[in-house]
């Protein structure tokens, strides 16, 4: 009876597993065989052993976009950790808390082709609404503008889940320690700095990961706003794989790059697991 | 100054919103006069504008299409997470997946959906969607927070699984069930790079079609502010109506 209930209750787990079985685990072993190919999607691909990968080495444009992806990172993960604690801190226990932390959530639900739509006409540098109020950096030729309003859209979307994690965690600690530390003469600022911020480590950690993650596969902010324009220096490499598939129809060196993106993942996700055993 | 801050936060996310609905009405002669602060007008020649380019037909259809994933993203969630609730050893299979972004997988997900015959026609857009890991975490937890006596009371009185699953935890969990199922419908109706080359023009989603519409008319931003504050609403309105159980939800599934 115990073990046909068994039976029965993982039966209940067989649709998901059967649907990530097909559309997930199955690309994801059938990459490592369609980036041995030369293939571009309409002819029959051509096996041609590791050639994609020694390409892939010697190619600048892949280098390029390991190292927008980079910059990109750099830019986005220390401003999503500040900015999120920041505000986390700025709304505990005000009295528009539960308000401003949605208004904060909405940009992540709202369509980004919206998104887009409204930011690249109000931030246009020629012609846009606020161009007409102030001056705009160049951000359509200038790399180094190009690159920050890629980044401030990506924060612009993910801040409210950002504040939300570190709120979360800002509740979890007993008053009674923030109380321990005022009886033991602590001022407010120094409560902050040696109580609360070591208790924090866990969420910052948490978003780094998610962060880093984030930053790997950010790429419909690129395809939206700039292409990856100027010169390439927005073209991340999530991006970089999209052109190269769907854009040049090399599908099997877009694969062999979306291998390596793959092993990236794997590896932060590993370090990940680590940092959780840890908490 | 900390409200001051506050506000100034606030007002920069909302900026873009506020701009969008104020440019969907705003005349063609303001927009095209090159000075948009110059002058205010209201008009509604925008949004009729939309018809003739197809716009309803495609937000029905992406309608359907989001529903249906977020149906079907939450029926399987509902059913895997009442299998782990009960200690089936499947935790470290969704966890593994919820690691990798889906969006990595785009390449080969093309591939497979090329031997499946499924490329270019609706089911494409739905069935790689039909289970999410990250639906099973939030109904999971959500589903933790409940008495399991629950389940063993209604087995003592002899009911079978699936109808203690239906009949007795799914109403309990209601709430978190619609907001994970908006939070579903949501992704699913922000996806444009996965639309646009998996299914051609006849089957492409609102969201492939306002790129497409940016494409064409890059200067007409009336035109684009109006199909963009369209195809927000939906969802705006979805939030607005459950937002405090989103929330919720959500603070729930990374607490951890």
């Amino acid at each position: 009876m115990r073990r046909l209930r068994t039976l029965e209750l993982s039966a209940f787990g067989l649709p998901s597993l059967l649907f990530l079985g097909v559309f997930f685990f199955y690309p994801f072993l059938e990459v490592l065989r369609f980036s041995t190919w030369h293939w571009s999607g309409f002819s029959a691909p051509k096996a041609v052993g590791l050639a994609n990968y020694r390409e892939l080495l010697a190619d600048p444009l892949f280098w390029q976009s390991v190292k927008a992806t980079v910059v990109f990172a750099l830019w986005v993960l220390p401003s999503f950790l500040v900015l999120s604690f920041l505000v986390a801190f700025l709304l505990e226990g005000q009295r528009y808390e539960r308000a401003v932390k949605g208004i904060l959530f909405l940009p992540g639900l709202v369509t980004v082709g919206a998104a887009s739509t409204a930011w690249y006409t109000l931030l246009a540098p020629d012609y846009g609404a606020l161009a007409a109020l102030f001056p705009i950096p160049a951000w359509d030729q200038d790399p180094f503008w190009a690159m920050l309003m890629v980044v401030a859209f990506s924060l612009w979307r993910y801040l409210g889940y950002g504040v939300l994690v570190v709120s979360a965690h800002l509740k979890a600690i007993p008053g009674e320690l923030l109380e321990a530390a005022r009886v033991d003469g602590a001022s407010p600022l120094e409560a902050t700095r040696y109580v609360v911020l070591p208790l924090l480590r866990p969420a910052a950690l948490f978003l780094l990961v998610v962060g880093s993650v984030l930053a790997l596969q950010s790429y419909v902010a690129v395809f939206l706003l700039t292409r990856g324009a100027p010169y390439g220096a927005t073209r991340v490499l999530g991006y970089f794989v999209y052109q190269l598939g769907f854009e040049n129809f090399r599908l099997g060196y877009a694969a062999a790059v979306t291998v390596v993106m793959l092993v990236l993942t794997l590896a932060v996700a590993l370090a990940q697991g680590k940092l959780l055993e840890e908490r | 100054m900390r409200h001051a801050l506050v506000a100034v936060v606030v007002l920069l996310v909302l900026l873009p919103f506020l701009w969008m609905a104020y440019a969907a009405f705003l005349p063609p002669a303001i927009v095209y006069s090159g000075d948009v602060l110059s002058g205010f007008g209201f008009t509604l020649e925008n949004l009729k504008k939309l018809a003739p380019e197809g716009f309803w037909p495609r937000l029905g259809f992406s309608l359907a299409v989001s529903g249906a994933v977020a149906f079907l993203q939450v029926l399987t969630a509902l059913l895997a997470a009442y299998a782990l609730w009960n200690g089936v050893r499947l935790w470290a299979v969704f966890l593994f997946t919820l690691a990798i972004p889906a969006e990595l997988l785009l390449v080969p997900l093309f591939g497979v959906l090329h031997q499946l015959h499924l490329l270019d026609t609706p089911w494409a857009l739905v069935l790689p969607f039909a289970a999410s890991p990250f639906t099973v975490l939030l109904v999971y937890q959500a589903m933790r927070g409940l008495p399991f006596s629950l389940v063993e009371a209604a087995r003592i009185d002899g009911a079978g699984e699936g109808r203690i699953l239906f009949r007795v935890v799914a109403p309990l969990l209601f709430p978190s069930l619609v907001a994970a199922g908006v939070l579903a419908f949501a992704a699913h109706w922000n996806l444009v790079l996965f639309p646009r080359v998996a299914v051609g023009e006849r089957y492409w989603t609102l969201q492939v079609w306002i790129a497409d519409l940016a494409r064409r008319y890059p200067a007409d931003w009336g035109l684009l502010s109006a199909a963009a504050l369209l195809s927000t609403l939906p969802l705006v309105f979805l939030y607005l109506l459950f937002e405090r159980r989103i929330v919720e939800t959500f603070e729930g599934s990374v607490k951890g």
